[in-house]
């Protein structure tokens, strides 16, 4: 999948990769990477300032602990995050519906 | 070979960014982390160190647009940071000042005759310029919160740094008003109190201080990694 594409989705694929648990930076990677079956093609780079712009918004919260015998700096959601996950699943069970309503059509006018 | 090409990646990323030294130290070291364990994912699959590490920097990304994307978050924090040195110091500083001023000098009233009217205006609009920078510092720390996802990362800190060199430059220009007014309605008065001139000398290095760190703010906030 394109970068450019994921982008605009990335605050909410991470706030569900972050929801129940507590992970740092690269275990956040490879469960994106994991839940996509390695679909999503973003520079993973681009993942610690999305962390950060979400820990400003108050939807995470980070900690440095000691995991593996490696200091680490480890994320969670809080209690603003898991809602605005909800608002985001909502908003996009919602887009989804309207596209595949036009999108997911099969061609029915052509067949008319 | 050790970690070569991940130590030349990291040290190429820190030499483009600016702000915080903390908050820089531990995006560098969270770079570091991640780079160790993609090597240490891809030397499992079956790549050497030296291609697993030229794998891991590929897939960070290009050093430059991860630059630019740190950049903008460490721009951000420096204004944060900023802001709330701004919502604390100026009122507390003009308080401090005026109190001074009371207890030493007392009121302009006692200037022998009334200050005329436009002096009196100057004093208050001084007295408001504080606390208004102040509380405008305030807001934009709220709002910094409350709309962090919704724009660009680069627009909000290039609108933070523009309020706290506003308030700033407010704060800077009301001092100077009322120093000059003083000056042109007597001029003495102005070294009357040993003490009230340490503070003002005090008050100006604090001004200067705090817009040093708004300049910071801006330029954390311009540059292109």
């Amino acid at each position: 999948m394109k970068p450019d594409a994921l982008r605009g989705h990335l605050d909410a694929l991470l706030l569900a990769t972050l929801d129940g648990r507590q992970l740092h930076g690269y275990a956040i990677i490879e469960a994106l990477q994991e839940g996509s079956g390695g679909a999503l093609d973003l520079p993973t780079g681009t993942v610690y300032p999305a962390l950060r712009r979400l820990e400003r918004a108050g939807h995470v919260t980070s900690d440095w602990s000691t995991v593996g015998g490696r200091k680490r700096r480890t994320y969670e959601l809080t209690q603003a995050g898991r809602r605005a996950l909800q608002a985001e699943r909502s908003a996009w069970r919602e887009f989804t519906t309207v596209i595949d309503g036009v999108l997911g059509g099969g061609g029915r006018w052509a067949q008319q | 070979m050790g970690a070569a090409v991940i130590d030349r990646y990291v040290t190429d990323l820190g030499s483009r960014l600016r702000g915080s030294r903390k908050q820089v130290r531990d995006l560098l070291t969270e770079t570091r982390d991640s780079l160790t364990d993609a090597t240490e994912a891809h030397v499992g699959s079956g790549l050497t160190e030296q291609e697993a590490q030229q794998r891991a920097v590929e897939e960070f990304g290009p050093v430059r647009e991860i630059a630019n994307e740190y950049q903008a978050e460490l721009a951000v924090a420096y204004g944060t940071r900023t802001l709330i040195w701004l919502a604390i110091v100026l009122p507390l500083m003009h308080m401090a000042w005026e109190y001074g001023r009371m207890l030493l000098i007392g009121p302009w009233q006692d200037f022998g005759s009334v200050p005329p009217a436009w002096y009196l205006f100057i004093a208050k609009a001084n007295d408001l310029t504080s606390g208004i920078a102040s509380g405008v510092a305030l807001v934009a720390l709220v709002l910094g919160r409350v709309l962090a996802r919704k724009y660009d990362t680069r627009l909000v800190a290039k609108a933070g740094a523009a309020i706290a060199l506003t308030a700033v430059g407010a704060v800077l220009l009301g001092n100077l008003s009322i120093i000059l007014a003083t000056a042109h309605l007597d001029v003495a008065r102005l070294l009357q109190s040993s003490p009230m001139t340490v503070a003002t000398a005090i008050t100006w290095v604090v001004i200067v201080r705090l817009g040093l760190l708004a300049r910071r703010c801006l330029s954390c906030a311009t540059i292109v990694a």
